[in-house]
Formats: structure tokens, sequence, C-alpha cells
């Protein structure tokens, strides 16, 4: 399992690589939309995590831009800051769900768990990725 | 409109007064018209009598004159010797004394002995004797009266008198048609007397005055009766001697200025007059002109109606009696409209003044100046509506300076949520990253099996005072993010009873039990059901932290009216508990963010303000009412119809 994790500030990142590495999945990190798309080109994953709010290009425009080139890879987005509309345009543009920061780790794990279940479910049917 | 009140005014007084001068006058015109009238037939009537006596006078004039001379001296002898010419001599001379215009002597075998005629006596023809002597010889005794005379006769006595007899009937409006063209009969008055010896006539001595167109006795009624009233020219009072209906003696004149001899009686007099024998008073139709008049009829020496005597008064006169009359009535009408306009005016001048100084008021108040001029106060139903407009204006003002103050307030609530909003955004963003850091180590630390209880005590006290941090953010948040409403149409009482239903473990650890008192027929509402359960958990939450030794809450709904609203209609939500209450001087602060009284930790003091925000979004209103030591209830006021505005500019 690997998750690319993308937020400006490193004290998410690490939050989010500590809980994942107890639960046994690999964590990529990136500090910014650019970069996130970098470490797409070069990598596969199973998961993106990403937060809405950052400098220069924030999260909805990678979400955007990931769509267009990967669209099946399932998106979570979180937020420390969040209106009912950030949600519903997240969820709009094509992400499995949102979370609100702080989390609690079981919270993270059972979010991340869902939507991966939920994804096999859905890849299975279609026609299976390598 | 004030000048339309004004001539409304003015045209109902000249109403009032044209109504009543117009009867007035008809009614004065009508009856003076008529008391006049019959005064004036009542004075003709008289006339007449006059008339009638100065006639019967004449005829007794001429009897006098006849039964003097045969008293004279040596009249009988001369009568007994029929001396001829000693006869003549006498009689003329008492004919130029009497104006008699024939007279003459008979013997007692019925034979002219002389006449004082122009005609002399010749011996060649017998001479016809006048009947009137003939008759007084048949008598026998004095006959005296009128008498209609032939031409033959009248020529006999004088051809002068035949030819005066002779009138031309004359064509006359409303006559009775007659065939013939000319009268050349006579009518006089006359006598024959008798001259007696022992018992036996010795003769007749006869005399008597030709009435057609004669001026004597009509002239002598004129004079006497009406003494020579003068109208327009005209004597006011006319006479006439009618020879049958034909005008043998007259002073009425034609319009041409002639005494109208050979005109002619009207159609309905004669047969009143000439007929019946009735005499006649009314006004009627004379020759040309109507007069007041009172004709009576003559009957001759046989008893036969022959004649008629008239007198008439010009209803002219009368009429102009009636034109003055009327005109000082026209007047005083006229003066009384004068008077009603005038004062028609000058009362609605008095009477609109003060409302025309309402109506400005009222203007001023329409443009915005509260307290416009309305002039000195009046004591009538005016002063009551001045005082209701004063009192109206009051009120207007104090509803302005409620409404100016609750829209400072609001804006002033709005302005501090936008801020508090901001402000919330940006601490969120900082702390929340943070403190996912912090959340996140502090639970992975607490896995860990080696870490002494002591460490684990103090691990578990950082992760709840994160989880306290967090959940003040996330109300803080709460409340600064003024999302959009979600609205659906909701039936109140139920969503009220999810609520309870979610709640009521709760309660029951707290030995509270909720009650709910639904009210029927309730309408229904678009509501965010979310955002308005979210107000309900939280007020029974409040009440909840409110009772510490268990007690009671009471929910009901009902239909109301807006207090502030202008009576809009909606639905009212109160949520009432036995608890602690609410102190006066913490009233004013409960909807304020972070006004909390609770212990730190457990109370955020963002639910009320929260709350507020939710139902004001909602076009609502909250009340509070509460008394310390025994309870509080928090009155939720809902519209029924969506309010317009409000929600859109404060949302998202
Ligand atoms: N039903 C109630 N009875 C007594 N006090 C109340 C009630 N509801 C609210 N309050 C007072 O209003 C304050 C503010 O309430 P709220 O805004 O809900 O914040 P919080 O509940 O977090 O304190 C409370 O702390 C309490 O003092
Ligand atoms: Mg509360």
């Amino acid at each position: 399992m690997r998750i690319l994790v993308v937020d400006d500030e490193d004290i998410v990142l690490e939050s989010c690589q500590a809980v994942f590495e107890l639960e046994g999945f690999e964590a990529l990190l990136v500090p910014s939309a650019d970069k996130a798309l970098g470490a797409m080109k070069n990598n596969d994953f199973d998961l993106l995590l990403i937060d809405v709010k950052m400098p220069k290009k924030d999260g909805m425009y990678l979400m955007r831009k990931i769509k267009e080139q990967w669209p099946d890879i399932p998106i979570i987005v979180m937020s420390g800051y969040y209106t009912t509309e950030t949600i519903q345009e997240a969820i709009r543009m094509g992400a499995a769900t949102f979370i609100a920061k702080p989390f609690e780790p079981d919270e993270l794990i059972k979010i991340v768990r869902q939507v991966i279940e939920k994804e096999e479910r859905h890849g299975k049917k279609e026609s299976p990725r390598n | 409109m004030f000048y339309s009140t004004r001539s409304k005014l003015i045209a109902s007084f000249l109403g009032v007064s044209l109504l009543v001068g117009g009867v007035s006058l008809f009614i004065g015109g009508q009856l003076l018209y008529k008391a006049v009238l019959s005064e004036a037939t009542n004075r003709v009537r008289l006339d007449l009598n006059a008339a009638s006596e100065i006639y019967q006078n004449r005829i007794e004039n001429v009897k006098t004159a006849l039964s003097i001379t045969t008293l004279g001296l040596g009249f009988r002898s001369k009568l007994k010797r029929q001396d001829s010419q000693e006869l003549f001599n006498r009689i003329r001379r008492v004919a130029l004394h009497a104006n008699l215009d024939f007279a003459g002597v008979t013997t007692s075998d019925d034979k002219l002995l002389c006449r004082i005629g122009a005609n002399p006596l010749s011996h060649d023809a017998p001479q016809p004797v006048n009947p009137l002597a003939s008759l007084a010889l048949e008598g026998p005794g004095i006959v005296a009266g009128t008498m209609i005379l032939s031409t033959e006769m009248l020529a006999a006595e004088d051809p002068e008198l035949a030819y005066r007899a002779r009138i031309r009937l004359l064509a006359t409006p409303r006559a009775a048609p007659r065939a013939e063209k000319m009268e050349t009969s006579g009518m006089a008055l006359c006598a024959a007397i008798p001259v007696l010896e022992e018992g036996k006539i010795l003769g007749i001595i006869y005399g008597g005055v030709l009435l057609n167109r004669s001026k004597d006795i009509v002239d002598t009624v004129r004079d006497t009766v009406f003494q020579q009233e003068i109208y327009k020219g005209h004597s006011i009072g006319t006479a006439t001697i009618f020879q049958n209906d034909l005008r043998i003696s007259t002073n009425v004149l034609t319009p041409d200025g002639k005494r109208a001899i050979g005109t002619r009686v009207s159609k309905e007099v004669k047969e009143r007059v000439l007929d019946k024998g009735e005499r006649w008073t009314d006004r009627a139709f004379v020759v040309s002109d109507w007069y007041i008049t009172a004709y009576e009829p003559i009957e001759d020496i046989f008893g036969e109606r022959v004649g008629m005597l008239y007198v008439g008064v010009l209803e002219a006169t009368y009429a102009d009696m009636r034109r003055k009359a009327l005109t000082i009535l026209v007047l005083i009408t006229l003066a009384g409209m004068a008077l009603a306009i005038g004062l028609g005016y000058v009362l609605a001048h008095k009477i609109m003044s003060p409302v025309h100084r309402l109506i400005r008021a009222s203007q001023q108040v329409s443009e915005g100046n509260l307290s416009p001029e309305i002039g000195p106060q009046s004591k009538d139903e005016i002063g009551v509506l001045q005082n209701t407009f004063k009192d109206m204006l009051v009120s207007l003002e104090e509803r302005d300076r409620h409404r100016r103050a609750e829209a400072e307030n609001r804006l002033l609530q709005s302005e501090k949520q936008a801020s508090i909003g901001r402000l919330a955004a940006g601490v969120a963003h900082e702390i929340n990253n943070p403190l996912t850091g912090v959340l996140t180590f502090t639970r992975i630390l607490l896995r860990s099996k080696d870490i002494g209880d002591k460490n684990l005590s103090h691990l578990q006290k950082i992760a709840e005072s994160t989880v306290r941090v967090k959940n003040i953010v996330k109300g803080l948040l709460d409340f600064s993010r003024q999302t959009d409403l979600d609205r659906e149409p909701t039936e109140i009482n139920r969503l009220i009873r999810a609520v309870i239903s979610a709640m009521e473990n709760q309660a029951l650890i707290k030995g509270v039990s909720i009650q709910f008192n639904s009210g029927e027929d309730l309408p229904m509402l678009t509501l965010d059901r979310n955002q308005l359960q979210s107000v309900l958990v939280n007020l029974i939450i409040n009440a909840l932290d409110a009772m510490e030794h268990g007690g009671n809450i009471m929910i009901s709904t009902g239909i109301s009216l807006s207090a502030s609203d202008t009576g809009k209609k909606g639905v009212e939500i109160a949520v009432t508990d036995t608890g602690c209450g609410i102190s006066p001087e913490d009233l004013d602060k409960l909807f304020e963010p972070f006004f909390t009284t609770k212990e730190v930790g457990k109370g955020t003091g963002l639910g009320l303000a929260v709350s507020y925000g939710i139902v004001q979004r909602h076009g609502g209103t909250v009340r509070v009412q509460s008394e310390v030591g025994r309870g509080s209830t928090f009155t939720i006021w809902l519209p029924v119809e969506e309010q317009s505005g409000k929600d859109e500019d404060i949302g998202s």
C-alpha cells in the first residue's frame, strides 16, 4: 500500500507518516502540488491524501491535475478550516472523502481503509491494474 | 380636496337658500296674488253695486223730473184742453233741465199730443205712440226702467236718436257669434207717468234717456267710484252698459284709444250673465286687456234681460303689485344666497384650514419630517383628529427609533460575527496543523507499552487537553462558518420529536424528564433541518446543564404572530426548564460569542451565539425569559414563509 501525502506543513506530513508506518503503509511525503505531480510521474500510488489549503498551488488545483491524468486514483482531502462548500466542491471534483484536521490516528486509518476497500471492490469489477 | 369641500359646503348652503327662496317665492307670489285678487274682486263687486245705484238713480231722476212736471201749475188744465203748444214748451223745459233725450205727452186715448223731438207733428199721418206711454195707460200707474226702443220708434221721437242708436258690430275676440252686422234699436232709461184727475186719466207724460253712445252714466261711475285713478295713462276703473252683449256705452278703450262701442262681451260672460241671469265677478278679457270684472244683468220694465252693467279694474295694476312683491322676494332670496356663499366660504375656511394644515403635516411626515407644524389646537372634532395625529406621530417616532436601534444592533452583531469569523479562520488554520501533530504523537506514545504509569497519565492529560482545544476550535469554526441554509419543507413537530429521542438518554442520566406539548395544525416550515436540529440540541443541553438535581424540560409548539414584524404569521417553539435561571445582568450577554458561565472545559460560550445566527438566517427570532432559581424559557419564532434577502446576505 503506497500513499502520497501532500501538505505544506511538515508536522502534518510527519504525523501522517507515523500513523501509516504503524499500520504498515508506505507513505511518500511532498510539501507542494508541483512536487506531488512530479512524484506521481515516477511512482505508482494506491491513494492520495491532500491538504486543501497550501500556498501558491492549492489542493483543489492539484486534484484537478491528478484527475486529468490519473482519474482512477482515490483521493482523500483534508483541511483544518473548511466549510460545507469546500467539502462539497472537493467531492464534486472526485475526492473520495474528506477528513478534518486535527484527526485521531484511528480516525485516519479507518477512513483510509474504507476508501481502499471501496476502491478495490470497484477496481476488481473493472480492468485490473498493474 | 380642500377647495372641493369648500365648494360642496357653499353649494349646499346655496341649495338650501335657493330652495327656501324658490318655495317662498312661489308660495308667496301665489298666495299674495290670490289675496290681492280676492281683495280686488271684492272691491269690484262693491263697485258694481255703486254703478248699479247710479244707474237706478238715473231712472229715478227721469221719473222725478216728469212727476214734478205733472204737478206744475196749469199743466193739467192745458192737458185737458189739449194745448199742444203749451205742453210742448213745458216738457221741453223739463227735458232741458233733466237732460232727457226724448219726452212727450199723450192723451188718454193713446194719441200723441206733443213730443220734443226734431220731428214736428204732422197731421197728415198718425204719429206712432211710444209704447211706454201705452204701457202707463194700460197700467195704470207709473212706469219707469230700462226699455228697448226700435229704430222706427226712435226715429219718430227724433231722427237724431235713431242715428245715435245705430251701432256697427265690431269683430271681437272671444265673443259669441252673431249674424247681424248692425244694431239699430236703442236702449233707454225712461219713465211714463199718468196724469190723473179724480181717478180718471187725463193723459200720459213720458220721457227718457237713450243710453247708446251716452257717456253720462259710465263716466259718472268711473269718476265717482274709481276717482280717476290712472295707470300708465289709462283709467284703472272702467264701466260699460251692454245692450244684449254689445257695448253701447262704455269708457273701456280700444288699443287705438277710442271708446270700445260696438265691441261685444266674451261668450263666457254672456252665457253666465245674460242667459242665466247670474252675476259675474272674476278676471275677464275685456276688449284687449285683462280686467278684474263684475257684471250684472239689466232687466227691462217687462222683466226681460236686455243688457248688462259692467265695472272692471285693470288687472295690470295688481299684476304690477305682484311683480313688485315678487321682485322684493327675489331680492331677499338673492341676498340670502349671497349670504350663503359668504357664510359657506368663511365656514369652509374655518373648518378646512386645520384640516388643510393636517394634510400638509401628513405630507411632511411622508417626506420624513416627524415633527411637522400642525397649527393651533381646535376644540372640536378636528381637535380630536389633531390629537390622534400627534399620538400617531409619537408612536411613529418611537417605532422609528426602535427600528433604527434594532438595525444598528443587527449591524453590530453581524460585524462582530464577521470579524470573529475572520479571526477564527486564521486561528483554526494555524492551530489545527500543530494540533494534528500533538494529537497524533500523543496517541502513538500512548500505544507504546514501556512508558510507565506516571508518564501514561501525563500523556493522557495531554491528549484530553488537546481534544479540548480541538473542540474549542471546532466551536469557533462552527460559529464563524456561516453556511448557506439547506432548506426543505419540514414538519417541525416531527423534527422536535427526533431531537428529543436522541437526547432522552442524556436526560435520563441526569434524572430529567422531557415533555413535548405539540401544537396542532402547524404549517410546514422550510428549514435547514441539520442546523435547526443543532439549535434545539444546544437548547436542551443548556437546560440539562442548568439542572443539577433533576427536573423538567417542557417543549411546546404553536402558531404565533411575530411581535416585531407587523404580525407576520409563524410558529413558536418554547423550551422551558426548571433549572437555575439566568441573572438579569447575564441575560444581555447570553448570545455573545464566548459568553459562558460553565466551568472551564465544559462550555465554549458559542452555542447560543451560533443558534442565534441560525435562527436569524431563517428570518426568525429568539427570546429569553428567566427567573433565577425557578428556570428559563427560550422561545424561538420562525416565520411560515421564507424571509426574503436576509439569510442570503449573511450566508456563505
Ligand atoms: N437553560 C439555561 N438555564 C440557565 N442558564 C443558561 C441556559 N441556557 C444558557 N444559559 C447560560 O448561557 C450561557 C451561554 O450558553 P451557550 O451559548 O449555549 O454556551 P455554553 O453552553 O457553551 O456555555 C451558559 O453558559 C449559561 O450560563
Ligand atoms: Mg451550550
